[in-house]
């Protein structure tokens, strides 16, 4: 079997005369075998069929290194679900914030690793909770208004650290690279965050109002929501996401130089599309960005098993981001009418 | 000059015979006929949903009618589309305007014009249309100018100058005045005079009467769908139209709460003003009845529940709640106080559609329903319960995304939301039933007098004399943003109609 059943989706056009009549009907109801359902379905046994039948991929130490190299990722990507939610799309900001929690993480090592960490996780909230607060408060353009504070934080980054690598003076960040159950740190804490976050999001008074927000941010206002506090407050948790993703860069490269965000920036938001979470707002949730995380890093684990090049990876990463946004579009603009 | 072939400016003459139009077997417009001369201003009127925007949709091309026809110079026409229309040189100015602020005025001119080339001569362009600005006394503007920079009234003409630069020859003026000061109407109105005076006949749709008797030529009358009459304007009065318009002898006000002692004043309003919109607002409202704003499009009525709401950010005013100041600046603050806005766009202001009806129902109180952050879903589940049967929602669509319901349910959702248990004292609403069936109207006009009846101060604004008089123990009459008059009983629809299209310093 070479490649099986990875090109033989159902065609998506003539299917559609079926399933979009019952949508429409009954938009609420229980599962129906919907087009982008099918799709979804078959692409899932796809990729598990792709991946059971590839060398290595069934085996205890490949797990590790999946969940592994979703964690720095994931854990900025829970944040971004939240921000999403609510209405404001995306932070192009991230990779430079990130940069600059790690900086001043490593900076302060001496003063102890909690202190640091506290220290870290401060810088990280604010930083990103100001950018939320101008955004929720005075209904500023997120894309503009984090493009702008981008710049700045990594101009900032690159000022002081005079474009050198910051170096810790002490190594008591160690602690962060411990392995419990041959685990990193770092997924416990990815874990604990989506968990966190998804409780947030449907249990508290104001993780009920991000999606009320987002969804309608005219009628939240006229509504009396208060529309600036929850946005800010998405986004502090977002920037503590951010810090925590910084705070684990750093540890894990042990110096921090200013291009250590990397592509964080799009690879959070990416994740966050593939979960299936509306760039629009309204709708989403953290378990969902869990899953969209954990998806880009097994396909990129699968085809980096299979020899394919780095090249591959982001490329497939670009299509699948595609092939989700269009079925969450269809979707949306189908029981939306 | 690229016109159509049928280009003739100077004798433009309209038909419209046995015009008919249904929507779901509801007839909008039945056999609506009458003629419109080269040169003629002709108004047309009705009450809402006599079927007014209707018939000109179809002179436009928007619809097309069911029966009937449309003759432009002796020749029948088929709109199949805006565009057809406007090949035929009818040009439509519309209630909303289609202008675009970051476009200078000569850009405005030349959008959607299909008459332009698809490279456009800008410079012969640019003469063309200072000659017509200059024609419509818009000396002082230059055709590079942004249309930012313009005032409303100014767009308004641009907007006018706009359809006489396609060559018009019936140009449909749809409600240009309901957001004008009489300045700029005055220039509106001279620049129809000048279009009219060019040959090209104009169809004038307003709700002011005054204006109507003093611009136009001749007026036909709509009510209920069908043309009841076509009269030289010199010999009606705003009385004689009113009549027209209403029919039958005009119905009173039904039955009126007197004010009970009992109640203290609860909403004292004072001094209200909202730039440009609302002047000199004052109102006191006391627990128990039902206040309403009865005013056109432009009449300040719905602006003085906006600003009451916190919308309207540069209001200005008193207004105190159970003798406390209310901070009616900020629209949380508002709502925390215990005063429940419902907009008159559902949609897009009021309700989260994809969201669940139980939840758009307690989308304003989740605090209360929460401890310490948490909302508490078996109290959720029960207020939402509660306020369901409250408003009369079947139970069984609480869990339906509030997409899926009709008008009326969505309307009863948004209304549910303001109602319920010791949190809210005053509801304000603008068009309370707004596309809502007959069966659900009467449904949310229960509604509100048995939250009057609970001790709510209740304040709607309606354009509908229906609803005014059935639902109102005190009616408001506004236009242009004053208050004209005041009525608790004693009061008929022709009076409310005359206060609302008239106004007090009319002539």
């Amino acid at each position: 079997m070479r490649m099986p059943r990875a090109t033989q989706r159902p065609p998506l056009g003539p299917g559609s005369d079926t399933a979009e009549p019952e949508q429409l009907a009954d938009p609420s109801g229980g599962w129906r075998p919907t087009v982008s359902g099918v799709a979804l379905v078959v692409a899932l046994l796809a990729l598990i069929a792709v991946a059971v039948t590839t060398q290595r991929f069934l085996t205890l130490d490949n797990a590790r290194a999946i969940l592994a190299s979703t964690a720095f990722v994931g854990i900025t990507a829970i944040g971004a679900t939240l921000v999403m939610i609510v209405g404001s799309a995306v932070s192009m900001a991230v990779s430079q914030t990130a940069t600059v929690v790690a900086m001043m993480f490593l900076a302060t090592q001496q003063l102890g690793l909690w202190t640091a960490v506290l220290i870290a996780v401060a810088a990280g909230v604010a930083i990103t909770a100001a950018q939320g607060a101008i955004i929720g408060f005075w209904n500023s353009n997120p894309i503009v208004l984090t493009i702008a504070a981008g710049f700045a934080i990594g101009g900032i980054a690159t000022w002081f650290s005079g474009g050198t690598p910051v170096y810790p003076q002490t190594q008591a960040f160690d602690l962060l690279n411990a392995t419990p159950l041959g685990l990193s740190l770092a997924v416990y804490v990815l874990l604990g965050t989506a968990v966190l976050a998804q409780w947030v999001l449907s249990r508290t008074t104001a993780g009920r109002q991000m999606y009320l927000i987002g969804e309608n941010r005219a009628a939240a206002r006229a509504a009396g929501l208060p529309v600036g506090r929850v946005t800010t407050l998405a986004w502090a948790f977002f920037g503590a996401c951010i810090a925590l993703t910084g705070i684990f860069l750093a540890s894990f490269n042990t110096s921090a130089t200013v291009t250590l965000g990397g592509t964080l920036t799009l690879d959070a938001i990416a994740a966050v599309l593939v979960g299936g979470t509306a760039i629009t707002g309204g709708r989403g949730s953290a378990l969902r960005t869990l899953g969209g995380a954990l998806l880009i890093s097994t396909i990129s684990d699968v085809l980096l098993l299979r020899g394919f090049p780095t090249g591959a990876q982001i490329l497939t990463k670009g299509l699948l981001v595609l092939a989700v946004v269009v079925i969450v579009h269809v979707r949306t603009t189908r029981s939306w009418r | 000059m690229s016109g159509s072939a049928t280009v003739g400016p100077l004798d433009a003459d309209v038909w419209v015979e046995g015009l008919s139009r249904s929507f779901n077997g509801v007839a909008a417009v039945r056999d609506v006929s009458f003629a419109v001369g080269a040169g003629e201003i002709h108004a047309l009127c009705g009450h809402n949903g006599a079927g007014k925007s209707t018939v000109v949709k179809l002179l436009s091309g928007q619809l097309a009618p069911d029966a009937g026809r449309i003759v432009l110079r002796g020749e029948a026409v088929d709109f199949r589309s805006r565009q057809a229309a406007q090949r035929s040189g009818v040009a439509l100015v519309d209630q909303e305007l289609s202008v675009i602020p970051a476009l200078t005025v000569l850009e405005n001119m030349l959008l959607g014009d299909i008459h332009v080339p698809f490279v456009n001569r800008r410079r012969w362009a640019a003469a063309d249309c200072r000659r017509i600005l200059d024609d419509m006394g818009l000396g002082h503007i230059s055709p590079d100018q942004p249309l930012s920079a313009l005032s409303i009234g100014e767009r308004q003409l641009v907007e006018i100058a706009k359809a006489l630069s396609q060559k018009a020859r019936l140009v449909i003026l749809d409600e240009p005045t309901a957001t004008l000061s009489d300045v700029e109407t005055e220039h509106v109105f001279s620049a129809i005079r000048r279009v009219a005076g060019l040959g090209c006949s104009v169809i004038f749709v307003s709700h002011r009467l005054s204006e109507v008797l003093a611009l136009c030529d001749t007026v036909t009358v709509l009510r209920d769908g069908r043309s009841v009459a076509t009269t030289p304007a010199r010999d009606l009065t705003v009385d004689e139209l009113i009549v027209q318009m209403l029919g039958a002898a005009p119905r009173r006000l039904t039955a009126t709460r007197a004010w009970d002692p009992a109640h203290a004043p609860a909403l004292r309003i004072e001094h209200l003003h909202v730039p440009g919109r609302l002047s000199d607002f004052t109102l006191t409202a006391s627990a128990g009845r039902v206040y309403a704003l009865a005013g056109q499009l432009g009449s300040g009525a719905s602006d003085v529940l906006r600003a009451l709401a916190g919308l309207h950010p540069k209001a200005t005013g008193v207004v105190e709640l159970h003798g406390r100041p209310l901070p009616f600046r900020d629209p949380v603050r508002v709502a925390r106080a215990g005063l429940a806005f419902v907009s008159n766009d559902r949609k897009s202001e009021g309700l989260f559609l994809g969201t669940s009806v139980a939840r758009n129902l307690v989308a304003t109180r989740l605090p209360r329903l929460a401890r310490a952050g948490v909302v508490q879903s078996r109290l959720e589940r029960r207020t939402a319960l509660a306020l369901a049967e409250q408003s009369g929602l079947p139970e069984g669509r609480l869990d339906d995304d509030v997409l899926a319901l009709s008008g009326g349910n969505q309307q009863k959702v948004f209304v549910g939301r303001c109602l319920g248990g010791g949190d809210v004292w005053a509801l304000l609403l603008d068009e309370p039933t707004r596309g809502v069936d007959v069966g659900g109207r009467a449904e949310i006009h229960r509604l509100l007098r048995e939250a009057a009846d609970h001790g709510l101060v209740v304040i709607f604004a309606s354009t509908e004399l229906d609803e005014l008089l059935e639902l109102g123990d005190v009616i408001v009459t506004m236009r242009d943003g004053r208050v004209v008059n005041r009525y608790e009983g004693a009061v008929d629809e022709a009076l409310l109609m005359r206060d609302m299209t008239h106004g007090v310093d009319a002539p």
